[in-house]
């Protein structure tokens, strides 16, 4: 399955808030959707899900138009809350029964969902007596009724503790093994570069970056050196590095530093150079730069 | 269908298995069954008292000895059971101590004076004693007169013979009956509009509702609450009124005339069928606007505010209603009894009291009709704006605008 999302706009009142979006996303492939707060992350996801109507654009599937009450779809919505003083089991079957499954299908997902968090010997209480943790576990779990086609989960890592928040990348991570189509919008960039396969990055409504992780990690490193000292001095030298080698640029990192060749052929005589300066060498490679440095850089140059 | 059938039985096994809606059902019907029941026990503890009663109903009677003529009329009167006192301080004392209930004392010019400890609302049996008097006094007269008993009870049956026939309604045949029924109606629109109204702000104030308006459409959502409702509304009512019912027809043979002739009336079949069906779309109409209200609120404690309006409205219904009985052929009735949101109450009422027109229980009817369709559909649209719109309070009127626009 192939989702487009083709040139969205949306305004409330005299206000755009989407500036004619556009990107993809491809079943078997988790997509984190990256922004930060107000960015425009949950009014797409209200489009997509016809919670908001656009202005103007449109989501395909497969090259038709997307409807997602025809579909099976789990939503995870940002404001997520579900019936405080009914039974955590009937409201799930009852979720599940309105997205289309039997009752006996619904039970036999949402009595798995439960099973599946350890929450078994909670089913028959009410949702407001479990601990916050608990109920954010269930809320998770209604998302994953009825196995979805398409999972869509808007900031699902918000408020999970360390412990949850691994059995809930184990999930996603298996229902992209079984080739299913997730997107998940998170400001929180290490749960997304361990779990996604592409990014998209929104700013003030814009899309402006869209493509595989691996790739966009390649391209933002490409020609980069990365250079940490065990004693952490790395300000020291630099500018010893600009007076030897005139072309690099140097980035100073939290870690150490970022070393722009501009596509010389830099790297052996930096060692050489390094090495008569009696160093002891932390790390001395080709940059890979985080989700984290990535965004800040983008977000950056967008401003 | 099917979703709508599962929002339905979930909020229908919601409403009637709450313990609170169960606990106060049986309590009311419990109630109901002891009030139909009551002149029964009442006369369970008469029963236990054995006494034979006088005939002309003045039972526990004492009076103060007389001489003469009305020593004759105070044993005449009072009957044989009644005790003998000396004077009105052994009268007084007596009724002090609870061993009669009434005394009376008869002057020798023949007024009397009736003395009670306490004197409930219901006790005649002064009134009885100064009619029997009165027709001892009536005959004695006569007898003066020289008129035998035959002429005085010819003289008092003297009067015009004739009848009264109303052709169409009589108003008072049916103005307990029918003001039952609307008493029923005001419990169950504002109980069950309140329901829905909370359990839609509950919603969003849990902020259950996007997930529900993405798994199914929201006038599925709605049209079922409101269908669980309705029917929550009628078994849990239809109970009452069935205990009840029961209790007056086990206890119908123990109910004074008086009694079974207020509850009796003149019931027709148009009558109930115009009760059902303006009682029954009258409800479904508050059921939409309260749902509609309820979908406006981010919070539950602003759900009163906002649920008020609705809440005038049906009182002055309700106003208009106890006016329309007693002035039935009124302008004012007339156009209550048309307008949906006062109709479910005022033309059940009318068409109790009085001959309403057939274009006019038609046209009264098609409005309602063409108002329960608009307002659920502008409550499926509000429901839908509600969804999305939490934290400032915004006027009614804009929100109606929005939500029409549909721009969201």
């Amino acid at each position: 399955m192939k989702l487009e999302i083709q040139n969205i706009t949306k305004s409330f009142g005299d206000k755009e808030i989407l500036h004619g979006i556009s990107f993809s996303v491809t079943s078997g492939r988790a997509m984190g959707f990256l922004g930060r707060n107000g960015a425009g992350k949950s009014t797409t996801i209200r489009c997509l899900m016809d919670v908001f109507r656009q202005d103007s654009g449109q989501f395909l599937l497969d090259g038709l138009p997307f409807k997602p009450w025809e579909m099976r779809i789990g939503y995870l919505p940002e404001e997520r809350g579900m019936y405080q003083k009914n039974e955590v089991l009937s409201q799930l079957v009852y979720f599940a029964m309105l997205r289309g499954a039997s009752r006996q299908d619904a039970a036999r997902s949402a009595e798995h969902w439960i099973d599946y968090f350890g929450l078994g010997e909670f089913k028959k209480k009410k949702l407001e007596t479990l601990s916050k943790g608990n109920q954010q576990k269930i809320q998770i779990a209604q998302s994953f009724l009825n196995e979805p086609d398409i999972l869509i989960l808007d900031e699902p890592f918000s408020g999970l503790d360390p412990v949850n928040a691994q059995v809930f990348k184990d999930t996603i991570a298996d229902f992209v093994r079984q080739g299913k189509l997730v997107i998940f919008s998170s400001h929180q960039m290490g749960y997304v570069e361990e779990v996604c396969d592409d990014v998209t990055l929104i700013h003030e409504g814009r899309i402006i970056l869209h493509g595989a992780l691996d790739q966009i990690k390649r391209a933002e490193g490409k020609d980069k050196l990365f250079l940490s000292l065990a004693d952490g001095r790395e300000d020291s030298l630099v500018e010893p590095l600009r007076a030897a080698f005139p072309g690099l640029e140097i980035t100073r990192t939290v870690e150490g530093l970022v070393l722009d060749t501009g596509g010389e052929a830099l790297a052996a005589p930096l060692m050489r150079w390094l090495a008569g300066q009696e160093l002891t060498l932390r790390h001395f490679g080709l940059y890979e730069p985080s989700l984290t440095d990535i965004f800040i850089q983008k977000v950056g140059e967008a401003a | 269908m099917r979703d709508f059938l599962t929002v339905f039985r979930y909020e229908f096994r919601s409403q009637v298995v709450k313990k609170a809606a169960i606990v106060t059902m049986v309590v009311i019907m419990a109630i109901l069954l002891i009030v139909t029941s009551l002149p029964r026990i009442i006369s369970l503890f008469e029963g236990a008292q054995d006494q034979p009663q006088p005939e002309n109903g003045i039972h526990q009677a004492g009076y103060v000895r007389a001489e003469g003529e009305a020593q004759r009329l105070l044993e005449t009167v009072l009957g044989t059971q009644a005790r003998a006192y000396d004077d009105r301080a052994a009268l007084a004392d007596a009724l002090a101590e609870g061993e009669v209930e009434v005394g009376f004392l008869l002057n020798k010019d023949l007024s009397y004076e009736a003395l009670y400890q306490d004197r409930s609302m219901q006790d005649e049996r002064d009134s009885m004693f100064a009619q029997a008097l009165t027709s001892l006094l009536k005959e004695k007269k006569m007898g003066d007169l020289g008129l035998s008993a035959q002429d005085y009870l010819a003289i008092e049956g003297s009067a015009a013979i004739g009848q009264t026939t109303v052709l169409g309604r009589n108003s008072l045949d049916n103005y307990f009956i029918s003001f039952f029924l609307l008493l029923l109606v005001y419990i169950v629109v504002l109980m069950y509009g309140s329901s829905v109204s909370s359990i839609i702000a509950r919603e969003k104030d849990s902020r259950t509702m996007e997930i529900l308006i993405t798994s199914t459409r929201p006038s599925r959502l709605i049209i079922g609450k409101v269908a669980a409702a309705g029917l929550a509304a009628l078994i849990q009512f239809g109970g009452i009124i069935l205990v009840g019912v029961i209790g007056f027809l086990l206890n119908k043979s123990t109910y004074p005339p008086e009694l079974l002739m207020l509850v009796s009336g003149s019931l027709t079949t148009t009558y109930l069928l115009t009760y059902a069906f303006f009682t029954f779309f009258g409800f479904v109409l508050y059921l939409f606007l309260y749902a509609a209200l309820g979908s406006t609120v981010s919070k539950m404690e602003d759900l009163a505010s906002a649920t008020s309006l609705v809440q005038f409205l049906f009182i002055a219904a309700y106003i208009l209603a106890t006016f329309a009985a007693q002035m039935p052929g009124s302008a004012l009735s007339v156009i209550g009894s048309i307008v949906p949101f006062t109709s479910i109450m005022v033309m059940p009422l009318r068409s109790a009291m009085s001959t309403v027109p057939l274009w006019q229980t038609l046209l009264a009817g098609a409005l309602m009709l063409l108002f329960v369709a608009f307002f659920a559909y502008l409550s499926i649209k509000i429901y839908r704006w509600g969804s999305l719109n939490y934290g400032n309070k915004t006027k009614l009127r804009r929100i109606v605008k929005e939500a029409l626009r549909r721009e969201h």
